[in-house]
C-alpha cells in the first residue's frame, strides 16, 4: 500500500525549502568528534512519521533506518558529517550535522512524481518507466467538479479524451471518445473498474474513485485486445491504507437553472409570419389565416401567448451529494468503506418528470496471510438508482422539441383549468370557431402524460481476489469478478386527448424487468527479476468473460387506479381487448438485441525490460476468442511494442540543471473491436409478427416465418492500429511539466450496418469495411509555484485531432447516414465517405439570397443555363458545384464537420493558508453543429426569432430567406442549418475555506466549506441553448457516427452550489 | 528459469478448464435460413411469411389504393387543413407543392421489395431441396409464392415504371430494367400459378383456405396485367407470351368454372354502405347485410384483421383511416372517423345516375345524407363528399367498431376490412373489354345489379364508363385512365382540373396541370433516399 501512502502528498514544497534553509542557517563549525545524532523523519505534508527511511553518512557505508515511529539514531564522525536521508517516493535530503544532536527532517514528496504509480492493464507501473501514452486523473479532481457522473467530471481534464454531452438530462451518459472517432459503430472506450469490465461508469460516485487512468495508445491498451480499439479507461476505487481510521464526510447542495434562452416567436409575431407565409404561397389578402389585431381567444382571458420553452423549464432544480467514508488499516489488512447519496433533478419538467437519484455503498478490503505471502481481498460497489426521465431522443421522441414547434396561440390550460385539448369541440374563440389547428398538441401536457415512468436499477460490481507471492518477485493473482445488474421499469399512460392525432383511448401500464450478469475470471502471474542492471518484469495470464442477459416486459390497458404509483400490471382490468395486451421476454445481448450470451476467452502476456531505468522496452500480446463470430473468424491476435529512453539520465544531460527529467517514448500496437450483436454470421428466421389472417374469422391468424436479416458468415474483428511518439519533460525541479504526444491511429474493417438498398428486402447484416485515420497531437502543460503561504498551479491540456475516412468498400464508397431525422421526411444529411471526416455534414452550399427576378435569371452556369429557374426573389441561392446548371446530389458537398479539431481544458488553482480557489474551463473548437428545431414538413410549426431577419424585399437580407408554406428554402439540407460550434466553458469555479486550521482541534483534519458554480459562463457564438451537443441520431449499435445535431437538445444547466468536506 | 516454468505450470493449469466449446453459444430465439424451408411444413410456414409480406406493402407510406384514388379523376387529395400538402402534391403531379416529401413512397418501396425478398428466398431455398415425395403441395406453395411476387411487381411497375428486377435475394445495387423484363417475369409467374395453384371452385374452398391465391385469382390478375401493359405501352400482346385471346380464354375459364359470381346487393359489399342501407331501410345499423369477406364475388383479397399494434404486428388495414369523414364519426349511418383524404369531386356525385345503387354505396354525401358535419374548417380541399367503400365504421354511438367490439389498439391501425383486389364484376368487365362473345351480357349483368337500365351495345367507352362507376375508389380507375391510350390524351383530358376548392373553410384555387401528367407519364416519384443510397444507379422518373 505504498502507493496510497504516497498519495497523501505535496502541497507546500516551499515550506520545506524554508525549513531546510532554516536548518542550514543554524549550521556553524564545530569540533570533529564521534558523537550520536538522533531525530525523527516525517512526511512533509502529512506531518506523519516515515518508518523505514534510510539515513546514511555521506561518503560512508555507515547508515541506519527509522523505526516504526520514524525515529533514528546514528553515530557521526564529526560536525562536518553530512546525513543523507532518503526514502522511496520522497526526495533525498542532505543535512550537515554541525553541532546538533537532534535532527528532525521533513521529507518532501518526490515532486517530480516520477515515482507515482500508474495503473496499466493487469498491473501497475512507476511513471518513470512507463513507455506508453496514458493519462491519470485523481479522484480528488473529479470530486471537485461536483458532478453527478464521474465522466462528466472528467470533461476537460484528460488530454486526448473528448467528452461531450448526449443530453443535459440527469443521469444520461456522456459521449466519450479517446483520440477521435475510430468507427461508425460504438466508439465508446472499454471501462475496467478494479479490473472488472463494464459498459459505463455512470453508476459510480466520484468520491469513490481513487484514480482514473486512460490508456490511449495501442501499446498500453493492447493488453485488453479485442475490446480496446476505442481506448481503455481504468478506474481504481479507493483503497484503505495503514493507519488509524479516517472518517470523511463530503457533501454539496446546489440549484440548477437554464443559463441561456432561445427565443421563439410570440403570438403576434407568429401570426404575422403565418400570414406572410400564406401570402408568399399564393394566398390572397382577403383570407389571411390570422387577423393580427383580433387573435383567437379561446379561454375568455384574451388571446394566448404561450412561451412553450419557458413552460417546459423549471427554476432552481436541486442537485446534491452526501458521501460518508471510512479508511484505515493495520499491518494485517486495510479497508475502505463508503456510503453516499447523489441526487439531481432535471431543469426540464423538474424532479417529477426528470430526476436521478443514486445510492452507493462500497467496501474494499485486503488482508495479508501467511507472513504476507498471501493477500486476500475484495472490491465491491453496490449501486441503487431511481430514475425517471422525459423523452429526449430523436425528433419524434423529444418533449423539448415539441415546445419549439407548437404555436404560441395554444393556451396551456383551458377555461376549466384542464390541459388545453385542441380537439375539444366545446372550445370556441370569440367568433365561435373551434380551435384553429386541431392537429397541434399541447407539448407540456404531452410531456406530463407521456413521461410518467420510474426506473430502478441495481448494480453490483466487484471482485474477490487472492494474490500469492510464493517467492520474492513472483506474484500469482486470481480474481473472480462479477457485474450484476437488474432494473425494473414501470410506466403509466392516462387516457387523454390533446389533438386529433395525440390521444390515448385507454390508460396503459407497462412493467418490465431486465437482468444481466457478467462473470469474469482472471488469472495471471507476474515475475519481476533482474540480471545485473537489466530489470525484467514478465506477466502471463488468461481471462474468461461470460455475459448474459434476459428481460421480460408486459403492457396492458385500463388501470383500476390512476397514477404511476399504482402502475402495476395487476391493477389493469383489461381481459378482452387482446391487441392492447403485450407480453415479451427473452434473452438479450450487450448490444440490446435479442440474442444469446456473449463470451470471450483470452490469453495474454507482457514483457517489460529496462536497463538502469534508462532504456525501456515493453511488449504485449493478447489472443481473444469471441463467441460473436463464426468458427474460423473467432480468434483475434493483438500485439504491441513500445520503447522509452530517459535522456535526462544520460551523462551529457546530467549537468543540465534546468532539465529535471526527460523521456522519449514510441509505441506501436493493434487492438480490436467486437461489439456487435451475436449471430451476424447467419440469417435468422423470425416467427414474430409474421401472421396472416386466412379464412373467415377475424383475429384467427396463421403463423408464418421469414428471414428478417441478411447474413455475413465472414464477419470478423475490427482492428485499430496505432503508433505513438511522445515525450515527458520536467524542468526547474519539476515546476514545469510537459507531456507531448503525436499519434496516428488507423481503424480498419469497421463493423458496420450501413443503411441498405430497399431492394435487398431485409435488414442488413454487419459487415467489415472502411478505414478511418485519426492523427493528432496531445499536450499537457503544468506549472506550479509556491511562495510563502501562497501556492499557485496552472495546468493546460488539449489535443488536436484530424479525422479522415478512407476506403469505404460499399458499392458507392459511402456509409449513408439516416434519413427522416431533422424533420419528418428529411433527406440524408451526414455520411461517412473517403476523404472526409466521419459523420460530416453533406448538403448544399448557399450563396446568399435572390434579391430580384433578374437575380434569378442571371444566376447561370458557364453555358448560360439558369440554375434555379423556379426560384423567386427571397429564395436561397445554392451553389452549382459541378457547373452543369442542375442542382442535384452531385452538388452537395461537405458543409460541416461535427468533430472538434481541438479540445482544450485548463485549471487554475490558488491556495492561501486555509483558503483555496480554482477555476476550471474546457472547450472544443473547429466543429460545426446542425441546428434543426423546426419541423419543416408542417407549415404551422413555430420559428425562433432568427426568422425575423428574413428577406422581405430587395436588400432586406442576404442570409435568411423568405418564408412560405412549403418551407422550400429549408427542405434541402444546406449550410443554413450549420452553425459554428466553438465554445469555451467555465465549467467550475470554486472558493473554499478550511476552518480546521482556525479551530485547531486535533481530531478534525479538515473542515472545508466551499461555494462553487458549475457552468458559470460559456463563450460561444452558437445560438442554441447549449453548444456542447454530442448528440447524434443513431440506429442501434453499428450506426452511431453522427454527432453535433441539435434537434431541441436538453441543455446542461448552470449550477450554484455549496459544499462541505470534513475529515476526522 | 525454474521459476518461469513454475509460473507457466500454474497459468496453464488455471487456463486448462477452457476448451473450444466454451465459445459456442446456441441461438435460442430463431431458426436460421441455412436450415429452414427444408420440410413441407416449414415451406408452408414460409409461405405464410410471404403473405405477411403482402399484407405489409401499405403499412407505411401511401397505400396503392389511396394513391390510385387520389391521382385519378374522381377525387382530390384532401386530408387535414393543417396537414402538409403531400396528398395535394400527388393529386397535382407537382413536386413543388410539397417539396419536403421526397420520400412519400419509400416505406412502400421497401415493403414491396421486402415481400418480394421473402418470395425469392422461399423459391430459392425450395429449389435447392428434393421435394419428390411431397411434390404436389410443394409445387403449389411455389406457385402461390410466384403469384405473390407477380402481384407485388405489378404494383411496383405500374407506379414507378422503371424498377430494379430481382429474382434472387441480393444486396447488390441493381439498376432499373426495361419494364418489359418485369412484365416478362410477372407473366411467367402468373402462367406458372395458373397451372399449379389450386383450381378448387369457390363453393368447395375450405373456410380456412380463403385468402390463398388460386387458379382463378391468377387468371384474373394475368388479364389485368395484359390489359394494362398492352394499353399503356401500346403493345399488341403481353411480352410475346400472352395474346388477347389467351387473356380472354383465362377469364372465360374463370367465369365458367370458378364458381364465383356477383352477389345480389351491391351495397352489401361494403361495410359502411351496408350500414347506410340498413339505416335507410329504418333498421338498426347493426342489422346491416354486409356480405362478409369471403363472399362469392371476391376472387382475390388482401386480408386484414384487427390485431395490429405498435410492437410489430401489422395485420390491420392501416390505410383505410386516411379516407372517410375527417375527424368526426356519424353513428346514425355507422361512419367512423377518418382523416378526410380523397374528397370526391361534386361533379362525380351530381352526374351519377341517382337510380344507380352504386352512387350511395360509393360516396358519402354530407348534405344529401343529412350528416351534421362540424369539421369543415379542419379539412383540406373539402367538397361535401367523401368516399364510402374503404372507410372506418362506427357503432350507433359513433364509437369505432374495431376498438369497441374487437379491442383493436385504435381506429387508425386497427381497421380490418379486407382489400378486395379482384372482384367478379371486374372479371366480367375485363372479359367484355377483351371481346367476349358475351360482352353485352357481362356488362348488363353488372348494370342490372346496380339497378340501372341495360345498355343495348358495348364499346370501349361504354365499358370504361361502367368500370369507372362499378369500381369507383377501389384503386383501378387511375390505371384504366393511363392504359386507355398510349398517348395519355384520354387520361390527361379526364384528370386535368382547374377550379376552386374549400380549404380550412375558405375557397382557394386548385389546378391539376395537364403538362405535369404528360411529363411524369403518370408515374410516381421514386424515393430520393433510395436514389441517394444507390449513388445514382437508380434514376428518377421525369417530372419528379
Amino acid at each position: 500500500m505504498k502507493k496510497n501512502y504516497w498519495k497523501i502528498k505535496h502541497r507546500d514544497r516551499a515550506l520545506l525549502g524554508v525549513l531546510i534553509a532554516l536548518v542550514l542557517g543554524l549550521v556553524y563549525p564545530a569540533a570533529a568528534q564521534n558523537r550520536t545524532v538522533s531525530g525523527q523523519i516525517l512526511d512533509e505534508e502529512a506531518n506523519e512519521p516515515i518508518p523505514g527511511a534510510t539515513i546514511l553518512v555521506k561518503g560512508t557505508t555507515n547508515g541506519t533506518i527509522t523505526d516504526l515511529d520514524g525515529n533514528y539514531s546514528i553515530n557521526v564522525p564529526g560536525s562536518e558529517a553530512v546525513l543523507v536521508i532518503s526514502f522511496v517516493g520522497y526526495k533525498s535530503v542532505e543535512q550537515t550535522v554541525g553541532d546538533r544532536s537532534r535532527i528532525d527532517v521533513m521529507l518532501p514528496m518526490d515532486i517530480t512524481s516520477l515515482e507515482e504509480v500508474v495503473v496499466v492493464g493487469y498491473g501497475t507501473q512507476r511513471k518513470k518507466v512507463v513507455t506508453a501514452a496514458t493519462v491519470q486523473v485523481k479522484g480528488a479532481s473529479l470530486q471537485k467538479r461536483n458532478n453527478t457522473l464521474p465522466m462528466q467530471a472528467l470533461q476537460g481534464q484528460a488530454a486526448g479524451v473528448s467528452i461531450r454531452s448526449n443530453s443535459g438530462q440527469p443521469g444520461t451518459g456522456m459521449k466519450v471518445q479517446i483520440r477521435g472517432v475510430g468507427t461508425i459503430g460504438n466508439s465508446s472506450p472499454l471501462y475496467m473498474v478494479d479490473g472488472i469490465a463494464t459498459s459505463d461508469i455512470s453508476y459510480l460516485n466520484s468520491a469513490d474513485i481513487e484514480t482514473i487512468d486512460v490508456l490511449k495508445d495501442a501499446a498500453s491498451a493492447a493488453i485488453y485486445g479485442s475490446r480496446a480499439a476505442n481506448g481503455v479507461v481504468l478506474i481504481t476505487t479507493k483503497k484503505g491504507s495503514k493507519g488509524k481510521a479516517q472518517i470523511s464526510f463530503d457533501s454539496y447542495y446546489g440549484v440548477q437553472n437554464r443559463y441561456k434562452k432561445v427565443d421563439l416567436l410570440n403570438a403576434r409575431q407568429y401570426a404575422q409570419i403565418m400570414n406572410e407565409q400564406f401570402l408568399n404561397s399564393g394566398g390572397s389578402v382577403s383570407n389571411l389565416p390570422f387577423d393580427i389585431n383580433n387573435l383567437p381567444n379561446y379561454t375568455g382571458k384574451g388571446p394566448a401567448n404561450t412561451n412553450w420553452l419557458d413552460q417546459m423549464f423549471v427554476k432552481n432544480a436541486p442537485t446534491q451529494n452526501y458521501t460518508l467514508g471510512v479508511n484505515g488499516g493495520s499491518d494485517q489488512g486495510v479497508y475502505s468503506l463508503s456510503f453516499s447519496y447523489t441526487g439531481q433533478a432535471g431543469v426540464v419538467g423538474g424532479a417529477k418528470y426528470s430526476n436521478y437519484g443514486r445510492y452507493n455503498a462500497r467496501i474494499n478490503t485486503e488482508n495479508k496471510l501467511f507472513n504476507d505471502k498471501l493477500k486476500l481481498g475484495e472490491n465491491m460497489t453496490l449501486t441503487y438508482t431511481n430514475k425517471n426521465g422525459i423523452s429526449d431522443g430523436n425528433q419524434y421522441n423529444n418533449s423539448l422539441r415539441s415546445a419549439f414547434n407548437t404555436s404560441p396561440l395554444l393556451p396551456v390550460y383551458d377555461q376549466n383549468g384542464n390541459f388545453f385539448n385542441t380537439n375539444d369541440s366545446s372550445i370556441h374563440d370569440q367568433n365561435g370557431n373551434g380551435y384553429w389547428n386541431k392537429t397541434e398538441a399541447n407539448p407540456y401536457a404531452s410531456m406530463v402524460y407521456n413521461n410518467q415512468n420510474a426506473t430502478n436499477q441495481q448494480k453490483l460490481v466487484g471482485n474477490v481476489y487472492g494474490e500469492l507471492t510464493p517467492v520474492s518477485g513472483l506474484k500469482i493473482r486470481s480474481s473472480f469478478g462479477v457485474n450484476l445488474y437488474n432494473d425494473s421499469y414501470r410506466s403509466f399512460l392516462p387516457e387523454y386527448e390533446l389533438s386529433v392525432y395525440a390521444f390515448s383511448k385507454y390508460s396503459k401500464v407497462t412493467q418490465s424487468m431486465n437482468r444481466s450478469r457478467t462473470i469474469q475470471f482472471d488469472n495471471y502471474a507476474t515475475y519481476d527479476f533482474s540480471l545485473g542492471e537489466h530489470q525484467f518484469s514478465a506477466m502471463v495470464g488468461t481471462s474468461l468473460y461470460d455475459y448474459s442477459r434476459e428481460y421480460v416486459s408486459g403492457t396492458n390497458a385500463n388501470i383500476a387506479f390512476s397514477g404511476i404509483d399504482y402502475a402495476w400490471l395487476n391493477n389493469t382490468t383489461n381481459k378482452s381487448l387482446i391487441s392492447l395486451i403485450s407480453v415479451n421476454g427473452g434473452p438479450m445481448d450487450a448490444t440490446g438485441y435479442t440474442n444469446g450470451p456473449s463470451k470471450l476467452l483470452s490469453y495474454f502476456g507482457r514483457m517489460q525490460y529496462n536497463f538502469r531505468e534508462k532504456y525501456l522496452l515493453s511488449a504485449t500480446f493478447r489472443a481473444d476468442g469471441s463467441s460473436r463470430f463464426a468458427q474460423g473468424h473467432r480468434w483475434g491476435y493483438f500485439p504491441s511494442v513500445s520503447a522509452g529512453w530517459v535522456i535526462s539520465d544520460e551523462g551529457f544531460l546530467k549537468s543540465a540543471s534546468v532539465i529535471e527529467f526527460w523521456k522519449l517514448r514510441a509505441s506501436w500496437g493493434q487492438n480490436g473491436n467486437q461489439f456487435i450483436p451475436a449471430f451476424q454470421y447467419t440469417a435468422p428466421i423470425t416467427f414474430q409478427y409474421a401472421n396472416y389472417n386466412f379464412g373467415n374469422q377475424e383475429g384467427a391468424n396463421t403463423p408464418g416465418a421469414y428471414p428478417d436479416r441478411l447474413s455475413n458468415p465472414n464477419v470478423k474483428w475490427e482492428t485499430s492500429e496505432q503508433i505513438d511518439i511522445g515525450t515527458d519533460l520536467q524542468l526547474y525541479s519539476g515546476k514545469f511539466n510537459v507531456t507531448l504526444d503525436y499519434y496516428k491511429k488507423s481503424t480498419i474493417g469497421w463493423l458496420i450496418t450501413a443503411p441498405i438498398l430497399g431492394t435487398a428486402g431485409a435488414n442488413p447484416p454487419v459487415i467489415n469495411g472502411g478505414k478511418v485515420i485519426n492523427s493528432g497531437l496531445e499536450w499537457e502543460l503544468g506549472y506550479k509555484e509556491t511562495f510563502r503561504d501562497l501556492s499557485f498551479s496552472l495546468s493546460v491540456n488539449g489535443n488536436y485531432n484530424k479525422n479522415l475516412v478512407k476506403d469505404v468498400p460499399t458499392a458507392d464508397g459511402i456509409v449513408h447516414g439516416l434519413t427522416n431525422q431533422l424533420y419528418a421526411n428529411a433527406p440524408e444529411f451526414y455520411r461517412a465517405q473517403s476523404g472526409h471526416p466521419i459523420g460530416y455534414f453533406w448538403g448544399y452550399q448557399t450563396n446568399g439570397i435572390f434579391q430580384s427576378t433578374s437575380d434569378v435569371k442571371n444566376y447561370t452556369n458557364a453555358d448560360g443555363k439558369v440554375i434555379q429557374p423556379n426560384a423567386e426573389p427571397g429564395d436561397v441561392k445554392y451553389v452549382d458545384q459541378n457547373g452543369d446548371g442542375v442542382l442535384d446530389n452531385k452538388d452537395k458537398v461537405q458543409i460541416g464537420n461535427p468533430i472538434p479539431k481541438v479540445n482544450l481544458g485548463f485549471t487554475i488553482s490558488l491556495g492561501y493558508k486555509a483558503l483555496d480557489f480554482s477555476v476550471m474551463a474546457y472547450g472544443a473548437f473547429g466543429q460545426q453543429l446542425v441546428q434543426a428545431y423546426r419541423s419543416q414538413s408542417g407549415k404551422y410549426s413555430n420559428y425562433t426569432t432568427a426568422i425575423l431577419d428574413r428577406w422581405t424585399g430587395e436588400g432586406t437580407s442576404n442570409a435568411m430567406p423568405r418564408v412560405n408554406n412549403s418551407s422550400s428554402n429549408f427542405i434541402n439540407f444546406s449550410d443554413l442549418y450549420i452553425q459554428n460550434g466553438n465554445f469555451l466553458r467555465i465549467g467550475n469555479v470554486t472558493l473554499g475555506y478550511d476552518f480546521s486550521k482556525l479551530l485547531k482541534v486535533k481530531a478534525i483534519g479538515q473542515l472545508r466549506l466551499y461555494a462553487a458554480v458549475n457552468n458559470l459562463w460559456t463563450f460561444t457564438k452558437y445560438t442554441g441553448m447549449d453548444p456542447d451537443v454530442g448528440y447524434g441520431v443513431s440506429n442501434g449499435f453499428a450506426n452511431q457516427f453522427a454527432s453535433g445535431i441539435d434537434l431541441g437538445f436538453y441543455p446542461n444547466p448552470r449550477t450554484m452550489l455549496m459544499g462541505l468536506n470534513v475529515k476526522f | 528459469m525454474k521459476k518461469i516454468i513454475r509460473i507457466a505450470i500454474v497459468v496453464l493449469t488455471i487456463g486448462s478448464f477452457s476448451c473450444k466449446d466454451y465459445l459456442d453459444t446456441p441461438l435460442t430465439t430463431n431458426s436460421v435460413v441455412e436450415n429452414y424451408y427444408s420440410t413441407p411444413g416449414q415451406a408452408e410456414v414460409g409461405l405464410v411469411g410471404c403473405y405477411d409480406g403482402l399484407q405489409r406493402i401499405w403499412d407505411g407510406g401511401v397505400a396503392f389504393p389511396v394513391a390510385s384514388t387520389v391521382m385519378a379523376d374522381m377525387t382530390f387529395g384532401g386530408t387535414g387543413a393543417a396537414d402538409p400538402d403531400n396528398y395535394k402534391m400527388m393529386d397535382e403531379f407537382d413536386k413543388n407543392v410539397a417539396p419536403a416529401f421526397m420520400n412519400m413512397f419509400e416505406d412502400n418501396w421497401k415493403a414491396y421489395y421486402a415481400g418480394i425478398f421473402r418470395c425469392n428466398t422461399l423459391l430459392m431455398r425450395m429449389a435447392e431441396q428434393d421435394w419428390t415425395k411431397d411434390n404436389a403441395r410443394a409445387t403449389e406453395v411455389q406457385a402461390e409464392a410466384r403469384f405473390l411476387r407477380a402481384y407485388m411487381y405489378f404494383d411496383l411497375v405500374r407506379m414507378f415504371g422503371n424498377i430494379p428486377l430481382l429474382t434472387q435475394p441480393t444486396k447488390a445495387n441493381i439498376p432499373q430494367v426495361n419494364p418489359d423484363e418485369v412484365y416478362k417475369l410477372i407473366t411467367e409467374d402468373l402462367l406458372f400459378a395458373i397451372e399449379n395453384t389450386s383450381d378448387t371452385p369457390y363453393p368447395g374452398i375450405a373456410a380456412t383456405d380463403y385468402g390463398h391465391a388460386n387458379k382463378w385469382a391468377s387468371e384474373a390478375l394475368l388479364a389485368r396485367v395484359y390489359l394494362f401493359y398492352t394499353g399503356y405501352y401500346g403493345a399488341s400482346d403481353l411480352v410475346g407470351l400472352v395474346k388477347s385471346s389467351d387473356a380472354l380464354g383465362y377469364l372465360e375459364d374463370l367465369i365458367t368454372n370458378s364458381g364465383h359470381g356477383l352477389i345480389d346487393d351491391y351495397s352489401s359489399l361494403w361495410p359502411a354502405a351496408a350500414t347506410y342501407e340498413a339505416a335507410m331501410r329504418g333498421d338498426s345499423i347493426s342489422a346491416n347485410t354486409y356480405a362478409g369477406e369471403t363472399n362469392k364475388e371476391i376472387v382475390f383479397a388482401i386480408k386484414y384483421t384487427y390485431t395490429s399494434d405498435y410492437n410489430g404486428n401489422a395485420d390491420g388495414n392501416s390505410w383505410m383511416v386516411m379516407n372517410g369523414l375527417r375527424n368526426q364519426s356519424w353513428g346514425k349511418y355507422g361512419y367512423g372517423n377518418g382523416w378526410g383524404a380523397c374528397p370526391v369531386m361534386p361533379s362525380v356525385y351530381v352526374n351519377w345516375n341517382a337510380n344507380d345503387i352504386r352512387r350511395e354505396s360509393s360516396i358519402m354525401a354530407i348534405v344529401e345524407e343529412g350528416i351534421d358535419y362540424q369539421q369543415i374548417n379542419d379539412v383540406k380541399e373539402y367538397t361535401g363528399y367523401f368516399t364510402k367503400k374503404y372507410t372506418p365504421t362506427a357503432d350507433k354511438d359513433g364509437n369505432s367498431i374495431t376498438v369497441t367490439d374487437y379491442g383493436a389498439v385504435n381506429f387508425m391501425i386497427g381497421q380490418f376490412q379486407d382489400y378486395f383486389s379482384i372482384r367478379y364484376a371486374d372479371v366480367l368487365l375485363m372479359a367484355a373489354e377483351l371481346g367476349s362473345a358475351n360482352a353485352l351480357n357481362y356488362v348488363n349483368m353488372v348494370r342490372n345489379r346496380a339497378g340501372v337500365t341495360p345498355v343495348a351495345s358495348v364499346d370501349k367507352d361504354v365499358i370504361f364508363e361502367e368500370r369507372r362507376l362499378e369500381l369507383a375508389f377501389e384503386g383501378h380507375r387511375y390505371w384504366d385512365l393511363l392504359r386507355y391510350d398510349n398517348t395519355l390524351d384520354y387520361a390527361v383530358n379526364k384528370i386535368a382540373f382547374s377550379g376552386r376548392v374549400m380549404t380550412a373553410g375558405a375557397e382557394v384555387d386548385k389546378v391539376i396541370d395537364a403538362a405535369n401528367i404528360k411529363l411524369t407519364r403518370g408515374l410516381c416519384q421514386i424515393p430520393f433516399n433510395q436514389i441517394t443510397l444507390s449513388d445514382g444507379v437508380l434514376v428518377q422518373n421525369a417530372g419528379w
